[in-house]
């Protein structure tokens, strides 16, 4: 079965830049090879290190549809294959009275596909066109419904008890988010191909800020990029990810701030810090010296590794 | 230059074998798809060729450093392979201590446990060491006991989820069903099909005194932890002496001597005093959200408390307030004419709803007893 590529390693970074999306090879290559060998990508890594971002992106580049399914805890087959339009059924039994059609005519009808409601995993399959499947935070489902998973990835077929098995048109492209709440089970992760997404390195996070904050300085968005080096260094409740950085930088630029002080991180703490504790340490002294480091290495134009370096000692005490 | 696929795809199975005696989850399947892999990219690439076994061999970040170390061990500057014999040198030792300490060792020793206790008979050594206290231990009884503690907090958790599922009788209308019944009798509604509903799974909370006085009992403790949260999944750790230390994610890596070096760099005051009201208070503050109605909270401590009383009476007004089931295990309940007579038990004591001791094997079968008759899966309303 063949489906539209991406092209190789060096195109998908150039497609994934073109949708805003900042990549390094590593997940360049886990993209390409996820739709070269027709693998689901597992992809793990902290909250809003841009996992899901990765799906959204790639139904962007490949100009197909992005069907996801969001896992919670107690999510059951009904909410995430299908389940039957009981309102629909019940009227059609009320309009069919005195109709004189048999018990099993009666059934065979109101078990038929007009009756079906589509939920994102039966979606995926009847698609016309391979769609992206976005399977977000794959590690809140109970095992039952990961075993299930497991073999829905490998057969790519359903079986509804009234209507029979349907097969899919055309393999989806699977995505796998995990937050790594649970261990997922040994067979599903050798089902897929995987990716450890990590913070951002200082040069991509400062990459992306330049990219996704429009009008923002390069002082500042050293500076912001500087910080949360430091921050992630740092032991918290909650870790803030990209999604967090972005808020912040667009936090600062509406306050009309063009370079880090006090005063301007205590007024933007809550984009950063979302538990009462974290805002606490980050109130403190530490601050003082985060913002002398990252104000004195920008002026005497240090080399940006010795003051990263200097960053993370910050956060050991 | 065309690559010489012939070699190199010999290098890349006994990659993949080595990459396997480390411990890491890796297959016939996973060397099929580093080599459809390797067609994909262009190979003379160093990293385009290191980044494509890194995706399709390993499956999980712990592995990623195994994988990383191993790659520039074995494919040397210029892609020729490390000689054989100095690899072969180090193999052996990694493969022993994979076996030794590695968690599938671990899933073997309670598979073995679990089987022995089937037939646990008279002349069986486990039976002999089940009524003797931990404390009493000689170094080399360590390792029966040490299955035992393993096999048990297996046994503990898959009962927890077997039982829930008779004990919880809420019904669901099951709508299929309902309908055809409806159809067969013409219209008219004759009855409604139930279905049972599928039971949620316990978040279990587990705080473990490390202090001083608990030394004795410490290394198996971490170990029950350990056990319990590899089976369970759901488990937030901590330890704690004079202040808390969340361990969950140390007891994350696959093996228990490297979670036991993490947690030694990690946890300070380790069998220091003991501040239990404080190290509790802690928990809530900064961790009180981990706590609904769901959730089981397994207090293992002796009860002594230098801190102030009171403090630790209101932490567990709250704690119990606020989970579902509150338990604690104290090891010294199984000494001979023990009484929960230290104020610290006395003050945590009204707000426990299972009161156990920990200290033998035989007590934490007959933990699973009482949990197993208690209605340990019914959360409040």
């Amino acid at each position: 079965m063949s489906r539209p590529t991406l092209g190789d390693v060096e195109q998908i970074l150039t497609a994934l830049a073109q949708e805003g999306y900042i990549a390094d090879r590593e997940i360049a290559t886990a993209i390409y090879l996820s739709i070269e060998l027709h693998k689901p990508l597992l992809v793990e890594g902290a909250a809003g290190v841009g996992k899901t971002e990765i799906a959204k992106v790639m139904a962007r580049a490949l100009d197909t549809d992005l069907i996801r399914l969001q896992c919670y805890e107690g999510l059951d087959v009904n909410t995430a294959l299908y389940e039957w339009n009981y309102q629909k059924q019940m009227l059609r039994i009320r309009l069919e009275e005195g109709s004189g059609r048999t018990p099993e005519e009666k059934e065979q009808t109101i078990f038929s596909e007009p009756f079906l409601l589509r939920r994102p995993l039966l979606q995926a399959i009847t698609h016309p066109r391979a769609p992206v499947l976005l399977v977000d935070e794959i590690d809140r489902v109970d095992e039952e419904f990961e075993a299930f998973l497991l073999e829905l990835l490998s057969d790519w077929q359903i079986t509804i008890p009234e209507i029979g098995t349907i097969r899919a048109q055309h393999v989806p492209y699977v995505v796998l988010t995990s937050n790594r709440t649970r261990e997922l089970s040994d067979a599903l992760r050798r089902r897929c191909l995987y990716l450890w997404i990590d913070y951002p390195s200082f040069e991509k996070e400062l990459a992306i800020v330049l990219r996704k904050v429009p009008g923002i300085s390069r002082q500042l968005a050293e500076q912001i990029a500087a910080f949360l080096h430091a921050v992630r260094a740092l032991d918290l409740q909650k870790v803030p990810g990209v999604a967090e950085t972005l808020d912040w930088s667009a936090a600062l630029l509406r306050l009309h701030r063009d370079h880090l002080d006090r005063e301007a991180v205590e007024r933007t703490l809550g984009c950063l810090f979302k538990h009462h504790e974290d805002q606490r340490v980050a109130r403190g002294p530490w601050l003082d010296r985060v913002l002398a480091v990252i104000a004195d290495a920008q002026r005497d134009g240090q080399s940006v590794q010795a003051a990263l370096d200097r960053l993370e000692r910050l956060a050991r005490g | 230059m065309r690559p010489d696929f012939g070699s190199l795809t010999e290098h890349v199975v006994e990659f993949s074998r080595r990459l396997r005696a480390r411990g890491v989850l890796c297959g016939p399947a996973e060397t099929a798809d580093a080599l459809r892999a390797l067609r994909a990219v262009n190979v003379v690439d160093r990293e385009a060729f290191r980044l494509a076994l890194r995706t399709t061999l390993p499956h999980r970040r712990e592995d990623l450093g195994v994988f990383d170390a191993l790659f520039d061990a074995y494919w040397r500057t210029g892609g020729a392979p490390q000689s054989e014999q100095r690899e072969d040198r180090a193999g052996p030792q990694a493969l022993a201590e994979a076996a030794s300490l590695g968690t599938p060792s671990l899933r073997r020793w309670a598979e073995e446990a679990a089987e022995g206790e089937q037939e646990l008979p008279g002349y069986s050594p486990v039976e002999v060491l089940s009524r003797k206290d931990f404390s009493s231990f000689r170094e080399d009884e360590l390792d029966v006991i040490a299955r035992l503690v393993v096999a048990i907090a297996r046994r503990i958790a898959t009962r927890w989820s077997r039982r829930r599922r008779r004990a919880r009788r809420s019904h669901l209308l099951d709508m299929r069903r309902t309908l055809r019944l409806h159809l067969r009798w013409g219209g008219e509604l004759p009855g409604l099909a139930f279905q049972r509903r599928k039971v949620r799974k316990h978040r279990v909370v587990l705080l473990c005194d490390v202090s001083g006085s608990m030394d004795v009992y410490s290394r198996f403790l971490i170990q029950f932890v350990y056990a319990l949260q590899e089976t369970l999944g759901r488990v937030e750790s901590f330890v704690f002496s004079t202040s808390l230390t969340r361990v969950t994610e140390e007891l994350r890596t696959r093996s228990l001597r490297a979670a036991l070096d993490r947690l030694s760099q990690r946890v300070p005051n380790w069998s220091g005093g003991t501040k239990i009201g404080t190290s509790l208070r802690q928990f809530l503050d900064r961790y009180g959200g981990l706590l609904d109605g769901r959730t089981v909270v397994l207090i293992v401590s002796d009860g002594w408390d230098t801190g102030e009383v009171e403090v630790l009476r209101r932490a567990m007004q709250e704690i119990r307030s606020r989970a579902a089931r509150v338990i604690w295990l104290n090891p010294l309940l199984g000494s001979p004419g023990y009484q929960p007579l230290t104020r610290g038990m006395q003050a945590a004591l009204p707000y426990v709803h299972v009161f156990a001791s920990a200290h033998n094997a035989d007590s934490l079968r007959e933990l699973e007893r009482v949990l197993s008759q208690g209605r340990m899966g019914r959360p409040r309303r």
